[in-house]
């Protein structure tokens, strides 16, 4: 089974600081690889496990994209294939999903393709399900479970309205939760066979074709949320603190 | 012909979505569509008028034949702007469409304004942490997060019955295993008990539910105790991935404050973190802490609310 798995190498957002005038400081800030995508990783490493075949992990991203590239390669990921999108170039959800597609045609013969409920910085939810669609790929969107057994993939898929068991054919897209799996951490063995794996390196230009949406996507403002609290410990005893605790919230007219 | 078209599966948060949509309607001076699918659920709506799709099957089963039914309005109606209520299953929906229809999609929406010749769309950046505005021309497709607009009460609109062939769709449904959990009341709680990591077992969760209880509001929790644990149910998850909520009051329990989390309790009026470590970062997003060990604090706060 031939396995494409997406990840993004997110800006650490724990990590990330404002300057004086609150906008974020993102020359030089930590990423890594979005939380949620290692759940992709793992989930596309034990599909491997089971049936045999090809990952390739897939990602857009500026160059320190490297790292998260290495990282899925080291859990099990057969090759890397990096579309290089600085984040000032970074297009916008449906432009990233008309990235991944045309890199995804490229690789070939793909049966299905393996992603995460949505990345951490913006958790927008949207990639999946669009390249789904460009690939003309059925969409198995929040899976807790999945199994693939002679040519279908079956998932359990959990929106809020319940859990219902749904089955395709492959190939398909699908997208799974922090609960699907539990991510391995890779051996050092592992880390250092995975350091000499080839990356193939794809500039945007070489995928832009004349059908690419152009939807006037801008970021126009990015500035840091205050946080204006009180930030008042009441000290005691654990009945000292409540009574406390309880005059106070008397006071702001919320109990 | 054109208009703002809105929609939501979700029957709470469908009025507010339209009453967003209202707003950017009339912002562009278009007429305000809010799209039903299968039935009219929801009775009132501020304004405009309701267009409600009906095919051969449930549409509202399946991604692909909601996607499909709206496209079809889409393309009647002119949707200059499409906004879907910010649920797992809206979100599909709406990157469905929007690749379907080529048109950009904006994510967790909070608020939305029109500049010029696009729509304006605040939302969460890094873990909201930032606030970023983003914009995508004319027409396009936003998600709106749930609580950012309230629903205004309305009156009785003119629904327009479309039928469509109802599209096709590649997955079968095999099994149902789990039909909607009880509502919780999260989202419209006005002062909510909220449990993490802190709780040892499930069983602990009931000092929780006692305090919730006295003090009148609903219980919730972070991300750890619905997905992984299985602890609480997933509808009373709190956070980035889970709802966003707005209480009056909101009461953070043996919760650590990771960003992912404090994105979801932001718009609270008063917070209140309990935790055994000082170093937690709840304190700093908190207006009253009471640094201590839950399994005291707690049974020592419902005793006095118990006791008036």
């Amino acid at each position: 089974m031939n396995i494409v798995v997406l990840l993004k190498n997110a800006v650490d957002e724990a990590e990330l600081r404002a300057d004086p005038s609150g906008h974020p400081i993102l020359k030089g800030a930590a990423t890594k690889m979005s939380n949620f995508d290692k759940n992709g990783v793992e989930e596309a490493v034990r599909q491997k496990e089971e049936h045999g075949g090809t990952i390739t992990v897939l990602t857009l991203g500026g160059a320190d994209s490297k790292k998260a590239i290495r990282e899925a390669m080291a859990m099990g990921g057969t090759k890397g294939v990096h579309i290089l999108a600085e984040p000032e170039a970074a297009p916008d959800s449906l432009g990233t999903a008309y990235y991944l597609a045309k890199a995804i045609k490229r690789i070939g013969e793909v049966d299905l393709v393996v992603c995460s409920e949505g990345a951490s910085d913006t958790y927008q939810g949207q990639v999946g399900a669009m390249l789904a669609e460009l690939l003309d790929m059925p969409f198995l969107a929040y899976a807790k479970k999945v199994e693939v057994v002679g040519g279908k993939i079956r998932c359990e898929q959990g929106f809020e309205r319940g859990v219902r068991v749904l089955e395709t054919k492959l190939p398909a897209v699908v997208s799974v939760l922090s609960e699907t799996n539990v991510p391995r951490y890779p051996t050092l063995l592992q880390v250092m066979v995975a350091s000499k794996k080839a990356i193939e390196d794809v500039q945007l230009s070489a995928l832009k074709e004349s059908d690419y949406p152009e939807t006037g996507f801008e970021v126009v403002a990015l500035t840091i949320q205050p946080v204006n609290r009180k930030r008042l410990i009441l000290e005691g005893q654990p009945e000292e603190a409540a009574k406390k605790l309880l005059m106070a919230l008397k006071q702001e007219g919320v109990l | 012909m054109k208009s703002v078209l809105s929609y939501s599966e979700d029957v709470g948060l469908a009025g507010e979505v339209s009453a967003a949509g209202v707003e950017v309607a009339n912002a562009l001076g278009l007429e305000a569509i809010a799209i039903e699918l299968d039935v009219v659920s929801v009775g009132l709506r501020p304004s405009g008028r309701v267009v409600l799709v009906q095919g051969g099957k449930t549409l509202e089963d399946d991604t692909d034949l909601a996607a499909a039914s709206i496209v079809e309005v889409a393309k009647a109606k002119g949707s200059q702007v499409l906004l879907v209520g910010d649920t797992r299953f809206g979100r599909v929906v709406a990157a469905k469409v929007a690749a379907r229809l080529r048109m950009g999609s904006l994510g967790n929406g909070k608020k939305l304004r029109v500049v010029g010749e696009s729509l304006v769309v605040t939302r969460d950046a890094y873990g909201g942490k930032f606030l970023a505005d983003v914009a995508s021309k004319l027409p396009c497709v936003a998600l709106v997060q749930p609580g950012s607009y309230s629903a205004s009460e309305g009156a009785a609109v003119p629904v327009e019955t479309i039928t469509v062939t109802a599209g096709e769709t590649k997955i079968v449904v095999k099994e149902t295993k789990q039909g909607r959990q009880a509502e919780a009341g999260i989202k419209s709680a006005t002062v909510i008990v909220s449990a993490g990591r802190g709780f040892a077992k499930k069983d602990d969760l009931l000092l929780a539910s006692d305090l919730a209880k006295a003090i009148g509001g609903a219980l919730g929790g972070s991300r750890p105790l619905s997905s992984d644990l299985g602890w609480l149910g997933e509808d009373q998850q709190i956070g980035l991935t889970g709802a966003y909520v707005h209480p009056k009051l909101y009461i953070a329990v043996g919760i650590s404050g990771q960003l992912q989390h404090v994105a979801g309790i932001k718009d609270s009026k008063v917070i209140v973190a309990i935790n055994n470590d000082k170093q937690a970062p709840i304190f700093q997003v908190a207006d009253y802490g009471i640094v201590g060990d839950l399994y005291e604090v707690l049974p020592a706060l419902t005793k006095l609310l118990k006791n008036g």
